[in-house]
């Protein structure tokens, strides 16, 4: 057959396609043969089927059910904080009468444009019980702060990543809020609604379907955090800290076990497919 | 006079609000900032800032690796996004144009974005591994980069595309162009900006990316994130050069940041986001 007998949007495709099916589906496919396999990369080919021997083990892993609970915990806790944050930060940012808009724009958004590695070593750095200049400035005023010690540790992680990503969340949502129509506002306004009443009952309905966008990017993306941990407690102290990612980097490429790595990797895809249909169904049936 | 009054306080409130924000955004930067020009022994010294300022770290990270790591993590963006642009303006097109695969397509191709890392790894590297050169150079690099920049950059064309008007297209086909001319001729130049924005995000997320880097690179090949992980150490002197080398990790990136904000709001508003 040939090439031009192709229809023209399938030919569009095809260079994206072919792409994606050498790196993404056929990696895929690997993995998922990898997960079924007594496979270890100090030992390459010397593998073995085993199974689902890798999922049934990972029942009874602990550290990996404390790392999947951290990594539930922090990225509840972060994409909490940056929607809240993230909402009011754009609501002031979209009033067209805001004092010097464009240039608090421009200047809020710069974290989420930096390389995570370099924001966990800063705040590694300005949190450091002996070196950082915060802890230095609380002692000053009689505040004992551990942030990196075990009950407050995954909280520091937290902060870190409402510093960068918050402008991400702002980002979306004022290209949500720029996108409304004008309408609903004016009707609103001629029945002479203001302030909170305004946002409550016109914005936040009309917003519905991007904060749900949003909060799933941003969801996606959370369950990532690998730098700032690797940056900073390498998943300490004990497993306070410990997350999917690099619970999962390090089982994979520091103990060498991939068959597991790649059991872990797929277990949770499936933990997070189901958060976020849950998700869905949860907003979804509030706005009916 | 009342409401007056009340406007006048609504906005000096909101502007010491903004304020506040970006102390807290500016305040990493300079500190890490000054911390490159501070001697060794002040560094241990955070809240003295009586201390004369040295070049020292500067001069040591710019004679390390540094400038080499700049080097490949320039080049892994570049090639990266290239191929990305190359191979994605074609798909978003079909999507958008010819709907193809529908609303869920759309959704799915945001989803490969946001598949995590974790998941592409080890099978990635096994991979380079067996084609026995690639693994360990720039090259492993920008596959594994092209696995999150491709859709990235596809999700957000498809925006751009669908506020391209028909008619374009459609008079170009009755001057005799083929599809494919109306496309390049035609439909391209009027999405540039969409595509330099595209791009340069996609340049940006290649240059940030340190999971993929830190396990497919080696040597020479490092890329920038893998040697700013390098210092991660606590010891005075190494401190000092530590920041001088996140700054020089984040600065072009903050810089580009101002270039393409707005186009990103654009990009993000014209149906990437909305029209999920």
């Amino acid at each position: 057959m040939s090439f031009l007998r192709i229809p023209f949007k399938y030919r569009l495709l095809m260079p994206m396609g072919l792409i994606l099916l050498a790196i993404m589906i056929f990696p895929l496919g690997y993995s998922l043969a990898i997960s079924l396999q007594d496979y270890e990369l100090s030992r390459i080919g010397q593998e073995r089927f085993i199974g689902l021997d890798n999922y049934i083990r990972l029942f009874s892993n602990s550290s990996f059910w404390t790392a999947m609970g951290n990594t539930i915990t922090f990225v509840v806790l972060a994409v909490g904080l940056e929607l809240v944050l993230g909402f009011f930060l754009a609501l002031l940012l979209h009033n067209k009468a805001t004092f010097m808009r464009g240039f608090f724009r421009s200047t809020l958004l710069t974290p989420m444009f930096i390389t995570p590695i370099a924001v966990g070593l800063m705040f590694r750095f300005l949190l450091n019980s002996q070196l950082g200049v915060i802890p230095t400035a609380l002692e000053a005023i009689g505040l004992r702060v551990n942030w990196f010690g075990p009950d407050l540790a995954l909280f520091s992680i937290v902060l870190i990543d409402v510093w960068q990503w918050t402008p991400f969340m702002l980002l979306l949502l004022l290209a949500g809020l720029e996108s409304l129509p004008e309408d609903p506002f004016e009707a609103a306004r001629v029945d002479g609604a203001v302030g909170w009443a305004m946002v409550r009952h016109i914005t936040i309905p009309l917003m519905r379907p991007i904060i749900l966008a949003a909060v799933i990017i941003r969801m996606l993306d959370a369950f990532k955090v690998y730098e700032y941990i690797y940056a900073i407690t390498r998943g300490g102290p004990g497993e306070a800290t410990e997350s999917m990612q690099y619970f999962i980097y390090r089982t994979g490429f520091i103990y060498f076990r991939a068959g597991e790595a790649a059991a872990m990797s797929f277990t949770l895809i499936i933990v997070i497919t189901l958060l976020v249909a849950l998700l869905f169904t949860v907003l979804r049936r509030e706005s009916a | 006079m009342k409401h007056t009054l009340r406007k006048f306080v609504t906005r000096l409130a909101t502007f010491l609000i903004l304020v506040l924000g970006l102390l807290v955004v500016f305040f990493p930067y300079f500190w890490t900032f000054l911390t490159s020009i501070k001697d060794p022994a002040a560094i241990n010294r955070p809240l003295d800032f009586s201390f004369t300022p040295t070049a020292m770290h500067w001069q040591a990270v710019i004679r390390a690796g540094i400038p080499r790591q700049a080097l490949n993590s320039f080049l892994v963006g570049m090639i990266t996004v290239t191929i990305a642009l190359a191979a994605g303006a074609p798909a978003a097109y079909a999507f958008s144009r010819f709907n193809v695969g529908g609303a869920p397509t759309r959704f799915a191709v945001l989803l490969a974005e946001m598949l995590p890392p974790s998941v592409l790894i080890v099978p990635l590297f096994l991979l380079l591994y067996h084609t026995q050169v690639l693994l360990g150079t720039i090259w492993a690099a920008v596959i594994s980069h092209l696995t999150f920049i491709l859709p990235l950059v596809t999700w957000f064309l498809i925006g751009f595309f669908d506020e391209v008007p028909r008619d374009l297209e459609e008079q170009a086909r009755v001057d005799g162009c083929s599809p494919w001319q109306a496309f390049v001729k035609v439909v391209v130049p009027t999405i540039v900006p969409g595509m330099a924005a595209a791009g340069l995000f996609g340049f940006v997320l290649s240059w940030n990316d340190l999971f993929y880097a830190l396990i497919l690179t080696t040597g020479s090949q490092r890329t920038l994130p893998v040697g700013v992980a390098g210092y991660w150490t606590f010891r005075g002197v190494e401190m000092g050069q530590m920041s001088a080398a996140i700054l020089l990790a984040i600065l072009p990136m903050i810089l580009l940041s101002f270039f393409v904000q707005r186009y990103l709001l654009k990009g993000l508003g014209g149906g990437a986001i909305t029209g999920i």
